[in-house]
């Protein structure tokens, strides 16, 4: 095959750190298996408690639920908004970049908890105007959520788009497409896996996001962060753990999924390359 | 009447309560004389017209159920008040920031009895209305103008009998005393109790603790500093320091000691002499949107020996209505932190000292620690 | 004319969204969060004076500094070497490095923390082996100290890192790279004189991204770090909210935001990669 390969000694390293990241499992299964009604080892003691607590209580699902919606509705828009930008800032080449894209990476560069209280204040006052948007609602922090992720984002656009040369743009301009042409036919096709990226950053960002969440939210709206974390002080529990294994479990499922259909597509497209070989002129 | 007649009044009232065309105190009335109060209360109907829900705040995790059980559940049932729990904790910054938004949306806050008298002070609380709750149901000194205590919990030394069987440490003068019993300590992170801990160790009596003598507290602190192994700072913590042995001796929460004692068989072992005691209090927020007077009532309440009982049943948290020990077996008074007996073996943490100095001593201690 | 202008006109309607956005949602309110740093507890520079010279402040900067620098540094070399594994390997080894970004992912940050309590602590899985292998005599302090809260803070940002690394890999012409090794450069001189130059963007987006990211978090060093590793994310939590000095918690992150703006721009220039920015 006529491409670049990765040698033993790389592949050596890259299971070294493989099983750094997959080296919580270790303790994760287990504690969700716990008989305790705090985070421990088994020791022996192995329990489905945690389970049956968590199928059994509606709440942690709505929680899980909440979470997913937000996450996928903040990834939604904070893509779009970080892609449609990026591009702005790469077709127009000025000064005036630098500073915008300064102020579009200012939550960044705020420690959270700062920025807790700046959305705390904008939402109880986006409240009054827009009761439906603001503190303690879904959309609100939807809102802060964006607000919060898309930097991340911005930073990954731009990151994909310093990789594209800019002449298939002006050849694209001058074969006279229009700019919704270029950009939709010719530009974004390039950056795929840049805007992949950009989504489940966003995704992985907004399902974590905790420190601003736990400020603009309070009886209505309950995600899973806020559920586990609220514990924190006191005691957490194990049905974290258990929550862990069965998304994982899911996780796996999806990917092993992909690995056997893609298994089938090469198996087929195989057989048709022998057969075509195979067959007479 | 027949069940089905019932029913549809019932229905027809659930719909009008809706639409807000009668208010809530005639809606319990009207369920009341159907019978249906249960019902009522599930219905979850927001009265727009007639009072917002009584937000509680409190510190989240098993405290949000416990919470429900002991006293917002009752408190909704005979009031027709309803109740919700937010377990976002009311640290002082969080309350100030409710204030300063303008539009604060919490009502009562479960805070430590000097955060409570600080927040008074700037009147980011207002004041007890002490014709509502009877004051006189707690201990004098465990209520001021703008807090009364909910209840009580301890700071106590554990320590590991594996390490030093029964010969354990009895004063914090042992604590501090890494010869005789060695191994590693563990101190609370947000300092409540622990410079007390260290001026005892030092030989300053108890009656005249306060004012504290902070640079000679941070001194004797300094001395034990390589050997804590943590400076915890959630329950959880401390319980996993002390029965996975990582350390021989801390300085933590009666709740968690008596759990450790428990779940280690023996192994882990404590006990009141020497500890200190602190209360949590009640507090309402200025301007609160529920009502003053419903946030009263709901703190009389919850100061009410049933509800208290329970709470202590189900976190071990010691009641402040010293009427609650009459329905307590003797067990559970030996467990309980503000029982008589207890009581005298314990120091009661100073809230004036702390509402004038808790923030800069705080500061100065926290510094020590990640030196 | 007038196509140049709906055309301009266009590639504005593309930009402006977020930037207004963020000025009404964002930027508005925080110029209020400047203003309590001039005027809290007292109208004045206090606070600002208070930053330049009490020494606690600077040891808690330099700390939060040193230990996020050597985060960032090693998730980007875990992180590059994850990514480069994914686009140059066979399907199985892809499938593998997505396993490892995705199912830690789901994996709360709490019960993390608890696992690598578990492992780490001085009768732990990793001590153990360790002495039991003769390669060390007394076990080794993990957690609950520095090294705890790196190996934490680590395992959570080798993801963040691999996305911008990723994109930035994939895009690369691996012909490049062929036509190197083709022309007799050895592995190590391919990486060193074509990979890593021509992925300098992603590498520089995924380490103002590490960075940045480290500097705001606190669960973890307060988990793994034993109470004594105060950080910038946590202190400035301890004004605003345990000792109420709003004004101080303000200033602070008037000045991490100038110092994060200094060090982008610095960057920037360094390796000269304007690219990044238009």
């Amino acid at each position: 095959m006529n491409t670049h390969k990765t040698g033993l000694s790389t592949r050596l390293l890259a299971t070294v750190a493989m099983a750094f990241m997959l080296f919580p499992l270790l303790t994760v299964i287990p504690v969700s298996f716990t008989s305790k009604r705090y985070l421990s080892m088994p020791n022996g003691n192995w329990s489905l408690r945690h389970y049956e607590a968590l199928l059994g209580n509606p709440e942690w699902m709505a929680s899980i639920l909440q979470s997913l919606g937000i996450a996928f509705a903040t990834s939604l828009i904070a893509t779009a908004l970080a892609v449609s930008f990026s591009l702005g800032i790469w077709y127009l080449r000025s000064r005036l970049a630098t500073v915008l894209i300064g102020l579009v990476l200012l939550p960044m560069a705020i420690p959270p908890v700062i920025s807790a209280l700046v959305l705390y204040f904008m939402e109880t006052n986006l409240g009054r105007i827009a009761p439906g948007f603001g503190y303690d609602t879904i959309p609100g922090v939807i809102i802060a959520h964006v607000v919060m992720v898309v930097p991340y984002g911005v930073v990954t656009m731009l990151v994909a788009l310093s990789q594209i040369d800019r002449r298939i743009e002006l050849a694209s301009r001058n074969l006279g497409a229009s700019l919704m042409q270029t950009t939709f036919l010719v530009v974004m096709p390039n950056l795929k896996l840049g805007i992949a990226s950009t989504a489940l950053l966003s995704f992985a960002l907004s399902w974590e996001e905790v420190a601003v969440t736990l400020f603009i939210t309070s009886v209505d709206v309950n995600t899973l962060p806020r559920r586990i974390w609220g514990g924190l002080r006191d005691n957490v529990d194990p049905s974290v753990a258990a929550i862990s294994v069965l998304l994982i479990g899911v996780t796996l499922l999806v990917l092993c999924a992909r690995l056997l259909l893609q298994y089938l597509a090469d198996r087929k497209a195989r057989e048709a390359t022998t057969r075509a070989a195979t067959a007479p002129a | 009447m027949s069940q089905e007649h019932q029913r549809d009044c019932i229905e027809v009232l659930i719909e009008k309560a809706r639409n807000g065309q009668i208010n809530r105190r005639t809606f319990i009335q009207a369920m009341g004389l159907l019978a249906a109060a249960p019902l009522a209360m599930r219905s979850g109907i927001s009265w727009a017209a007639d009072g917002k829900p009584l937000v509680v705040v409190n510190w989240g995790g098993d405290a949000l159920d416990a919470f429900r059980r002991s006293w917002t559940d009752s408190f909704s049932k005979s009031t027709g008040i309803q109740v919700r729990i937010d377990g976002a904790g009311p640290t002082e910054g969080a309350i100030r920031s409710q204030l300063a938004s303008g539009k604060p949306s919490w009502d009562v806050v479960d805070v430590d009895s000097y955060s409570a008298m600080t927040l008074g002070r700037d009147k980011i609380l207002q004041p007890l209305d002490y014709s509502v709750i009877q004051r006189g149901q707690v201990a004098p000194g465990q209520s001021h103008d703008h807090g009364i205590a909910g209840y009580l919990f301890s700071y106590v030394m554990a320590w590991d009998s594996e390490q030093f069987g029964d010969q354990g440490p009895t004063s914090w003068a042992d604590f501090w005393n890494v010869e005789k019993f060695p191994g590693k300590r563990t101190l609370y992170k947000w300092m409540n109790g622990m410079l007390e801990a260290a001026l005892l160790a030092d030989g300053v009596p108890a009656e005249q603790l306060y004012p504290l003598d902070v640079p000679r507290a941070l001194r004797k602190i300094d001395e034990l500093k390589p050997h804590v192994l943590s400076f915890w700072s959630s329950g959880a913590e401390s319980q996993q320091l002390m029965i996975e042995g990582e350390v021989s001796m801390g300085a933590i929460w009666s709740t968690r000691a008596k759990l450790l004692a428990e779940d280690s068989e023996g192994r882990i072992r404590w006990g009141y002499d020497n500890a200190f005691l602190n209360a949590s209090s009640w507090a309402v927020l200025s301007d609160n949107p529920a009502g003053s007077q419903e946030a009263m009532r709901f703190i009389q309440h919850a100061l009410q020996p049933e509800g208290q009982l329970k709470l202590f049943e189900l976190l071990g948290n010691g009641p402040s209505n010293g009427a609650t020990q009459k329905l307590m077996t003797a067990e559970q008074r030996e467990a309980d932190c503000a029982s008589e007996e207890n009581f005298k073996k314990q120091i009661f943490l100073n809230t004036e000292w702390y509402a004038d100095n808790y923030a800069t001593t705080l500061e100065q201690y926290l510094t020590h620690l990640s030196k | 004319m007038s196509t140049t202008h709906s055309a301009n006109l266009e590639r504005s309607l593309l930009l402006i969204p977020l930037p207004l956005l963020l000025l009404v949602f964002y930027l508005l309110p925080f110029l209020g969060v400047v203003g309590w740093s001039f005027t809290l507890p007292e109208p004045g520079i206090e606070q600002y004076q208070r930053i330049a010279t009490d020494p606690a402040i600077h040891d808690m900067l330099w700390r939060t500094l040193r230990l996020c620098l050597t985060v960032s540094t090693l998730a980007l070399v875990i992180g590059y070497l994850l990514a480069y594994c994914w686009v140059f390997s066979p399907p199985f080894w892809q499938r593998m490095v997505e396993i490892c970004i995705f199912i830690p992912f789901w994996i709360s940050v709490l019960v993390r923390a608890f696992g690598w309590l578990i492992a780490l602590r001085s009768n732990g899985v990793l001590n153990g082996g360790l002495m039991g292998l003769g390669l060390i005599d007394s076990p080794l302090q993990l957690t609950r100290n520095e090294t705890g809260v790196v190996i934490g803070m680590l395992h959570f940002m080798v993801p963040y890192a691999l996305f911008p690394l990723l994109s930035s890999m994939r895009q690369l012409d691996q012909r490049v790279l062929l036509a190197s090794r083709g022309l007799g450069a050895g592995a190590l001189r391919t990486f060193w004189q074509v990979l890593l130059p021509q992925t300098v963007p992603g590498l520089l987006g995924a380490f103002i991204m590490v960075f940045v990211f480290c500097l705001g978090f606190f669960i973890t060093p307060v988990l793994l770090g034993g109470g004594q590793t105060v950080m910038i994310a946590e202190y400035v939590f301890l004004q605003m909210f345990q000792t109420s000095n709003w004004g101080l918690g303000a200033a602070l992150s008037v000045v991490l935001l100038a110092l994060v703006s200094a060090l982008i721009w610095l960057l920037l220039r360094i390796t000269r990669v304007n690219r990044l920015v238009g």
